[in-house]
C-alpha cells in the first residue's frame, strides 16, 4: 500500500497539471513550476527545447504565443466538451440533463460555471479536474486506511474513465495535439493522452490486485 | 459515498514519467497546480424537488401557451450556475435556493420596424403580490406567430429598454403658456385638459364646414404598425387629412409595383426560392421585415438556394452572399433590362426559349399594347423599336421587344453600371440558373434614392415576369395585398352608426398637389414647403383651385419629422410659425426634435403598451399581430377593473407606475366622443361612441371583436374556444397575441370566378349575368350596385379567373393609363443608352449619375441603407440599442479614392452637397472618414440614420419633483443656430457628460442603475437629413436620397457633427425639381388622379376627383 500512496500522489499532480492547462490559459507561475522541476518538464519535450523560450520572456510567450494557442484550440476551432462528441446532432449539453452533470451531483460535486469559465461541466479540463478530486479523496481513504472506500473510488475512477474520458478525449487530443500550433500545448495534449491511457491500465490493475470481484461489483 | 471524498488536503510529491507514477518527488503539489472549479455542497440536495427542467431539451422551448398566465420561471443571474441541479429551488427553508419568479406572459408584436414580428410581454407577478410595482421584466418571441416563429432581432428585445427609458414622457406636456415653439418650455397637463384644448380647436375648424375646413386638421404618420385605424381618422371628421412617411421611405419601388400590378409592393416566398436576388441590404441584413425575411432566407440557402446581393456596399448581407454585385447608384435599370435583353434574345442550354411563354403570354397585357398601333408608331419615332410590327400576335410581341431591350448589352451595362463583366455574366447565369424559382424584395435602396427610382422597380420586375417568377408561385415573388389583412380601422360595427363613414368631398393639395397627379403616396416631404410657398398657392387659387394657406391642427402620429426629413431646418420655420400651423400635438412614446416645436407631447404606447392589428405580406400567407398593453392585460387578469372601461389602458398604467402613458385607439374614441363632437352636432360622435352604450366611447373589446369578424376563420376559431364569451374575437387574440387566417398561398390569379346559377361571385361580391360582360381582350367586366362598371377577373384559356389587380386583370408592361397622364415614353420598361438620350429622359435618370462627377472629389452619396441596430428615429430611447450602434456610421470611401485625396481613417471630412437639377450647394456636414475596399470606386455610403440632436439635456417641468431628461442615451447636446436662411449645428457635449449632469433625473432606477457605465459618446453621425434638400421625384413623388456631394478634408475648426445649411437654396432646389421636371395637371385634365389607384388614404368622392382647371 505504500507504494500506492506515493502513486496516487502522482496521480493527483499530474491530473492537477493538464486539467489546469485545458481548462484556462497558462500563467507565468504556471509555466515557472513546471519549469523548476526537471521531472515535470521531461513531459514537454519539445517545450523544454524550443528556441523561442531563449529569445521570448514568459510574459511575451504568453501574449503572443500560448494564449492564441488556446483561444484557437479550446475556444474557437475545437470543441473540448464530451457531450458534442457523444450526442447524435453535436448539441453542448450545457444543464443538468448532462449525464456528466448527474454523475457529479451524486458523488456531491459541483461545478463553479463561472470559475472555470466554461459553458458547460462536461469541458475536458473539468472531467481532468474531476479525476483530480477523485484521486485526492482516494488518498484520504489510503491514509485511514478505508479499504472499502479505497476500492469503491477505484471503481468510479475506472468507471469515469471508461465511460467518459475515454470515449471522447482520445479523439479531442489527436487534434489538438495536431492543431497546436506552440509546443507547450503539442506536448499538453500528449502527455494527457498518454497519461489517461496509462492511467486506465493501472486503476483496472489497482482494481485486481485489492478489490475482490464482490466489491467491484457494488 | 464514502466519508474520504471531500477531503481536500494534498500531497506534496509525485514521481517521473513514462511510467507517470514511479519516480523522485515533484517540487510542486497538485493543489497548486489545479484550476480549483469543483466545490462540495454536501448540506444542499442536488436536485430539489421542483417541476423545473434543469434545461429545455431543445433551444426552441418555449411555455405552453395553456400556461402563460402563470408561468413559473428561474432566476437568469442563478441560471449560469447550473440551475436547480446546484441549489435548489429558493423557498424559506432553503433561503440560498435559485429565485424562482412567476410571470404572465401577454402576447403583443414588436412596434419597432414595420416587420411585427411576435413578442411576448413577461410581466412579473411574483414583485407584484408580494406588494412591489407591476412591471415587464423582459420581451421574449411569440412562438405562436407565423411570421416571426418565435424570433426577434435585437431591436424586438430592446422593448424593455425602450419601456423603462430614464427619460421616457411621464405625462403629457404642453408648450408653456406666452413661450415660443422651440423655446423649450414645457408645464405638465393632464389627457383630460389637453383633450379639451385640442379637441375644441378641431370641434371650431370642422363647425365651419366648408372645402378649407375639410383640409385644415393633418394627421401625419410615421411607420404605422397597424392596418387602418389611422386612415378613419380623419376619414370619420369628413376630411382629406391624411399624410403618410412612405414618400421618404419606400413610394419609389411602390410606383414601379403599382404600374406592373396595380400593387402596392411584392411580397416574395423566400423559403421556396433557389436564388435569392436582394437590390440593397433590406431584407437579409436590416430593413423591410428583416428578421422574417432573414430566417426564410437561411431557410432557403439551407435547402441551397443562392444569394445575390446587388449594392454599391458590401453591406452584411452582400458579404456573405455568393456574389456581391455592386452597382452605380440609380443605374440598376440598365442591368435588369440586360437581363431582358438576354433572355428575350438567347436559349438556354436545351435550344428551347429562355421565356417563360406560358405566364407571359396568358398574364402580361402584351395584347393591349400590340393593339394600340399609334403607340407602337410613337414608339419608332422614340427609336425605341424599328418599326411597327406587321401583326398583333404574341410571337411578333416577343420579337418586338426582343429588339427593343438588344441594346442593353454587357459592353453597355459594364459601363453604365461600372459593374466587371465577369460579375455581371455570373449574375446572368445564376438567374437562369434558377428558373421560376427566384425570389426579390425590390424596395428602398435604388427605388427611393433616385429620381426615376420607380423605373428601377419597374424594370427589375421585366426579367422576373419573362422567366414566370411572378406567378406569385412557389419559391417566386407575389404581391403585397394577396398576403396581407387590413381590419385594425373595421370595427364601425361596434361603433353607433354601424357603418363605415362616407365618402369625402374635399381634394387637399398639400397632400397631393397638381404637380404630382401619380405620386405613389402623399407628398408630405414637402408638407412645410408648400405651407410656406405662396406663390406656388397664388398660382393655383387663379387656376380654380383651394388651396389651404395654413393648418388648424398638425399631429404628427409617432413621427419625427423634423429630423428624417430632407430639409430639416425647413420644417422648423414651419413649425415656428402659428399661422401657418395654428396648433400640433404630437402622438409620441418617446422624446424627439419635432417634439421640440410642437405645442402638445401626448405620450402613448410602445409595443408592450397598445393595440393594433397589424400584419404585414412577409410569406404567402395571411397573419396577423394583435398588439396588446401588457400591464393592462395581467391587471385585469388579476381582477383589476377600470373606473372607466374606455380609457383601461391609461389608468392601468398609471396604476402600474409606467407613467401616464395612453393608446391612440382609446384616445381617438375618448377625444371624438366627448370633445371633437360631444353633442353629435358634426356628424362625426357615431362613428366613435359605443353601440352598447352611445353615452360613452367605444371599448377596447367593443371595437376589436367588431373588426375580427371581418375574418372568418379567425370567428370561427374564437367562438369554438371563448363558447361563452361576449367577446371571444378580442379575447382570443388578447391570449394568443396572433393569428394565422391564411396559409400557402400560391397563384391566388388562378382563383376561378365562380358562377352560382345566374350569379357571379368575384372576391366575395355577387353579381348577376345580365350586369356582366367581357371585353375583347377577355377581361371580365361588371357594373355594381351604383351602375358603375369595373373589371372583376378575366378569361385565361377559356376559365374565368380573378386576375391581378390591375385594369386589365393582367400584369401590365405596357401601362396604358401612364401614357394617358402624361408619360407616354415610359409607359414600357425603358432607360436611357446614351449621353443625349440622358438628358432627354431625365425624369429617369439619377441625380447622381457617373455623368454629373466632375471633379476629382465628386462623388455619389449613398444614403439610405439603415443601421440593423436602428430604427430611423425610434431607437434613441432604447439604452442597449445606442450602445451596440456607436461608431458605426462612418463615412465609407473606396481606399483608392481616399488615398488620392490624402484621407486616412478616422479623419473628419466635409462632405458638401450639391444639386444637379438646379445646380444649388445645399451645404455640408462633418463626418468620419472610414476608407474600405467595402464601397465602390467614386461612390460614398453615410447612412442617413444617425445623428440625433437635442437642444437641452432636461427641461423643468413646474410641479415635477426632478428635471425631465431628454434622449440622454441617444442624442449629444449641440447649438443651433438659423436665421430664415441659413442654418448651423455644433455639438457642445456628448451622451457620458449629459447623462452624468441629470443623475438625479433618471426614471426607473431600478432598471437603469447602469447607467453610468455609458462609455459612448454619441457623436457618430452628423444631421445630413437638414443639409439634403427635398428631391420630389417628378413622377413617383418620393423624396430622392441619394446626394452629389464633393468631399475634402475638414478644416481645422470643424468638428464631426457640424452642419452648415443653406435652406434658402434647398427651397430652391425643389422648386427646380418641382418646375422644371413635372408635368402637372392642367385644363385638359378632369381628374385630380387615376381613380384605380389606391390612395389617397381616405375614400374620396367622385366629387373630390374632378378637377376643372382655368
Amino acid at each position: 500500500m505504500n507504494m500506492m500512496k506515493q502513486e496516487i500522489e502522482n496521480r493527483i499532480a499530474i491530473y492537477a497539471l493538464i486539467s489546469r492547462l485545458m481548462l484556462v490559459e497558462v500563467d507565468e507561475a504556471f509555466l515557472e513550476n513546471i519549469e523548476k522541476d526537471e521531472t515535470l518538464l521531461s513531459f514537454f519535450p519539445n517545450y523544454r527545447d524550443w528556441n523561442k523560450r531563449k529569445e521570448l520572456s514568459n510574459s511575451e510567450l504568453i501574449e503572443q504565443y500560448y494564449n492564441v494557442d488556446f483561444t484557437n484550440l479550446f475556444l474557437m476551432h475545437l470543441v473540448p466538451y464530451e457531450s458534442f462528441y457523444t450526442r447524435d446532432d453535436q448539441m453542448i449539453e450545457s444543464g443538468g440533463d448532462n449525464p456528466v452533470v448527474e454523475l457529479y451531483n451524486d458523488l456531491d460535486f459541483r461545478v463553479e460555471l463561472d470559475t472555470a469559465r466554461v459553458v458547460s461541466a462536461d469541458h475536458i479540463g473539468v472531467e481532468l479536474e474531476f479525476m483530480y478530486m477523485l484521486c485526492t479523496a482516494l488518498q484520504k481513504a489510503l491514509e485511514v486506511d478505508d479499504r472499502e472506500g479505497i476500492c469503491e473510488l477505484l471503481e468510479v475512477q475506472r468507471a469515469f474513465l471508461k465511460e467518459h474520458l475515454l470515449e471522447w478525449t482520445p479523439l479531442f487530443l489527436i487534434n489538438a495535439k495536431r492543431e497546436s500550433r506552440t509546443p507547450l500545448y503539442h506536448d499538453g495534449s500528449e502527455l494527457a493522452l498518454e497519461f489517461l491511457l496509462s492511467d486506465f491500465e493501472y486503476v483496472n490493475e489497482k482494481l485486481a490486485q485489492h478489490c475482490a470481484a464482490p466489491s467491484v461489483e457494488q | 459515498m464514502t466519508k474520504s471524498m471531500n477531503n481536500n488536503e494534498q500531497p506534496t510529491f509525485v514521481e517521473s514519467r513514462r511510467t507517470f507514477l514511479k519516480g523522485t518527488a515533484y517540487s510542486v503539489a497538485g493543489a497548486t497546480l489545479a484550476a480549483g472549479v469543483f466545490k462540495t455542497v454536501a448540506d444542499t440536495p442536488a436536485v430539489a424537488d421542483s417541476k423545473f427542467t434543469p434545461t429545455p431539451k431543445t433551444l426552441s422551448f418555449y411555455p405552453p401557451l395553456e400556461e402563460w398566465d402563470s408561468f413559473t420561471e428561474l432566476d437568469g443571474n442563478d441560471w449560469k450556475r447550473g440551475g436547480t441541479g446546484r441549489n435548489g429551488v429558493q423557498s424559506a427553508d432553503n433561503p440560498d435556493g435559485i429565485q424562482a419568479t412567476e410571470y404572465m406572459l401577454v402576447p403583443t408584436s414588436c412596434s419597432n420596424c414595420e416587420a411585427s414580428c411576435g413578442l411576448t410581454a413577461w410581466v412579473d407577478l411574483s414583485t407584484y403580490k408580494a406588494g412591489g410595482q407591476l412591471a415587464v421584466r423582459k420581451y421574449m418571441g411569440n412562438p405562436l406567430h407565423a411570421g416571426s416563429r418565435g424570433r426577434n432581432c435585437a431591436k424586438g428585445y430592446a422593448t424593455q429598454s425602450q419601456m423603462y427609458d430614464p427619460d421616457r414622457i411621464p405625462f403629457p406636456l404642453m408648450r408653456a403658456p406666452g413661450s415660443k415653439r422651440g423655446e423649450g418650455k414645457w408645464v405638465r397637463t393632464t389627457w383630460d385638459e389637453a383633450m379639451a384644448k385640442i379637441g375644441k380647436k378641431m370641434h371650431d375648424t370642422l363647425k365651419v364646414g366648408d372645402e378649407i375646413s375639410k383640409k385644415s386638421i393633418m394627421y401625419h404618420v410615421g411607420r404605422p404598425n397597424e392596418n387602418g385605424f389611422g386612415h378613419r381618422v380623419p376619414h370619420s371628421m369628413g376630411l382629406d387629412g391624411y399624410d403618410s412617411h412612405t414618400n421618404i421611405c419606400s413610394a419609389g419601388a411602390r410606383q414601379g409595383t403599382i404600374q406592373w400590378s396595380n400593387d402596392d409592393r411584392n411580397s416574395p416566398d423566400w423559403s421556396n426560392a433557389k436564388l435569392i436576388f436582394l437590390q440593397s441590404s433590406h431584407a437579409a441584413d436590416a430593413g423591410h421585415y428583416f428578421q422574417q425575411a432573414a430566417g426564410r432566407i437561411a431557410d432557403a440557402r439551407k435547402k441551397g438556394a443562392k444569394l445575390v446581393v446587388m449594392d454599391p456596399r458590401l453591406s452584411n448581407s452582400a458579404g456573405m452572399a455568393d456574389l456581391w454585385v455592386p452597382c452605380w447608384p440609380g443605374t440598376e435599370t440598365a442591368l435588369y433590362l440586360y437581363l431582358a435583353n438576354r433572355i428575350l434574345n438567347e436559349t438556354g442550354i436545351d435550344g428551347k426559349s429562355l421565356v417563360n411563354h406560358e405566364f407571359v403570354k396568358n398574364w402580361v397585357n402584351w395584347d393591349r399594347l400590340m393593339k394600340d398601333r399609334e403607340y407602337l408608331a410613337y414608339l419608332v419615332e422614340k427609336k425605341y423599336i424599328k418599326s411597327v410590327p406587321a401583326g398583333d400576335s404574341y410571337e411578333e410581341f416577343i420579337t418586338m421587344i426582343g429588339e427593343m431591350y438588344s441594346p442593353y448589352t454587357l459592353d453597355f451595362v459594364a459601363e453604365e453600371c461600372r459593374i466587371e463583366k465577369r460579375i455581371v455574366e455570373k449574375l446572368y447565369d445564376m438567374f437562369i440558373d434558377a428558373g421560376a424559382r427566384v425570389a426579390t424584395y425590390i424596395w428602398r435602396a435604388g427605388p427611393i434614392g433616385h429620381k426615376g427610382g420607380w423605373m428601377i422597380a419597374r424594370s427589375a420586375f421585366l426579367p422576373f415576369v419573362l422567366r414566370g417568377a411572378m406567378a406569385g408561385d412557389k419559391g417566386g415573388v407575389g404581391l403585397h395585398h394577396w398576403h396581407v389583412i387590413s381590419v385594425n380601422g373595421k370595427g364601425d360595427k361596434a361603433a353607433q352608426a354601424g357603418e363605415r363613414p362616407p365618402k369625402v368631398d374635399v381634394w387637399n393639395e398639400i397632400a397631393w398637389p397638381p404637380e404630382y397627379p401619380l405620386s405613389s403616396y402623399e407628398m408630405s416631404h414637402i408638407m412645410p414647403h408648400l405651407l410656406m410657398d405662396d406663390e406656388w398657392r397664388k398660382k393655383w387659387n387663379s387656376k380654380g383651385l383651394n388651396v389651404p394657406e395654413k393648418l388648424a391642427v398638425w399631429i404628427p402620429r409617432m413621427y419625427n419629422p423634423v429630423w428624417i426629413n430632407p430639409d430639416g431646418f425647413r420644417w422648423i420655420e414651419a413649425l415656428k410659425r402659428e399661422d401657418k400651423i395654428e396648433m400640433s400635438f404630437n402622438l409620441s412614446p418617446t422624446w424627439s426634435e419635432t417634439n421640440w416645436y410642437c405645442d402638445f407631447i401626448l405620450p402613448v404606447g410602445l409595443a408592450g403598451e397598445r393595440h393594433d392589428q397589424h400584419s404585414e405580406a412577409t410569406q404567402p400567407s395571411r397573419w396577423l399581430s394583435f398588439r396588446n398593453p401588457a400591464l393592462r392585460v395581467a391587471l385585469e387578469k388579476m381582477g383589476w377593473k377600470p373606473k372607466d372601461p374606455t380609457r383601461a389602458t391609461l389608468e392601468a398604467h398609471i396604476k402600474a407606475g409606467l407613467g401616464e402613458v395612453w393608446e391612440e385607439v382609446e384616445f381617438w374614441a375618448n377625444i371624438m366622443t366627448h370633445y371633437v363632437d360631444p353633442d353629435g352636432s358634426l356628424g362625426v360622435r357615431k362613428y366613435w361612441a359605443s353601440k352598447e352604450d352611445p353615452t360613452r366611447a367605444v371599448t377596447i373589446p367593443e371595437w376589436y371583436q367588431a373588426a375580427f369578424d371581418k375574418l372568418p376563420n379567425l370567428k370561427k376559431a374564437a367562438k369554438a374556444a371563448y363558447p361563452d364569451s361576449k367577446y371571444p374575437n378580442y379575447e382570443m387574440m388578447r391570449d394568443r397575441g396572433t393569428w394565422l387566417e391564411e396559409d400557402n398561398i400560391f397563384k391566388p390569379q388562378e382563383r376561378p370566378i365562380k358562377k352560382v346559377g345566374d350569379t357571379y361571385i368575384s372576391h366575395g361580391h355577387e353579381y348577376h349575368k345580365n350586369d356582366v360582360r367581357k371585353d375583347e381582350f377577355g377581361v371580365i367586366l361588371a357594373k355594381d350596385s351604383h351602375g358603375k362598371e369595373k373589371a372583376i377577373g378575366v378569361e385565361v384559356d377559356g376559365e374565368l379567373m380573378q386576375g391581378f389587380h390591375t385594369l386589365t386583370k393582367k400584369l401590365d408592361f405596357y401601362c396604358e393609363w401612364f401614357k394617358e397622364w402624361k408619360w407616354p415614353e415610359y409607359a414600357i420598361p425603358i432607360y436611357p443608352t446614351n449621353k443625349e438620350d440622358r438628358k432627354k429622359m431625365t425624369h429617369i435618370v439619377t441625380q447622381v449619375h457617373h455623368d454629373f462627377m466632375v471633379k476629382e472629389n465628386d462623388f455619389a452619396l449613398n444614403t439610405v441603407f439603415r443601421l440593423p441596430y436602428n430604427i430611423h428615429t425610434r431607437s434613441v430611447n432604447s439604452k442597449h440599442l445606442m450602445e451596440i450602434s456607436q461608431n458605426h456610421n462612418p463615412v465609407w470611401v473606396y481606399t483608392e479614392d481616399a488615398k488620392r485625396l490624402g484621407i486616412k481613417r478616422g479623419d473628419a471630412v466635409k462632405v458638401t452637397i450639391s444639386d444637379t437639377v438646379s445646380g444649388l450647394e445645399s451645404g455640408y456636414f462633418i463626418a468620419m472618414a472610414v476608407p474600405t475596399e467595402g464601397t465602390m470606386p467614386g461612390v460614398l455610403a453615410c447612412s442617413h440614420h444617425a445623428g440625433r440632436w437635442k437642444l437641452k439635456n432636461a427641461v423643468d417641468i413646474p410641479g415635477f419633483e426632478h428635471k425631465l431628461g431628454i434622449m440622454g442615451v441617444g442624442a449629444p447636446l449641440y447649438e443651433m443656430t438659423m436665421d430664415g436662411k441659413e442654418g448651423t449645428l455644433k455639438p457642445t457635449q456628448g451622451i457620458i457628460d449629459g447623462m452624468n449632469e441629470n443623475k438625479d433625473s433618471w426614471q426607473f432606477k431600478e432598471y437603469n442603475k447602469d447607467l453610468d457605465n455609458i462609455w459612448w459618446d454619441g457623436l457618430s453621425g452628423s444631421w445630413q437629413n437638414a443639409v439634403a434638400a427635398s428631391h420630389p421625384d417628378p413622377i413617383a413623388g418620393n423624396h430622392a436620397w441619394h446626394q452629389k456631394v464633393s468631399m475634402e478634408l475638414a478644416g481645422k475648426d470643424d468638428q464631426i457633427g457640424d452642419i452648415y445649411v443653406n435652406y434658402d437654396n434647398n427651397m430652391k432646389v425643389y422648386q427646380a425639381w418641382r418646375d422644371k421636371l413635372t408635368r402637372p395637371l392642367d385644363s385638359t385634365d378632369t381628374l385630380r388622379r387615376p381613380k384605380h389607384i389606391k390612395r389617397p388614404a381616405v375614400p374620396l368622392s367622385d366629387k373630390a376627383y374632378s378637377v376643372n382647371l382655368i
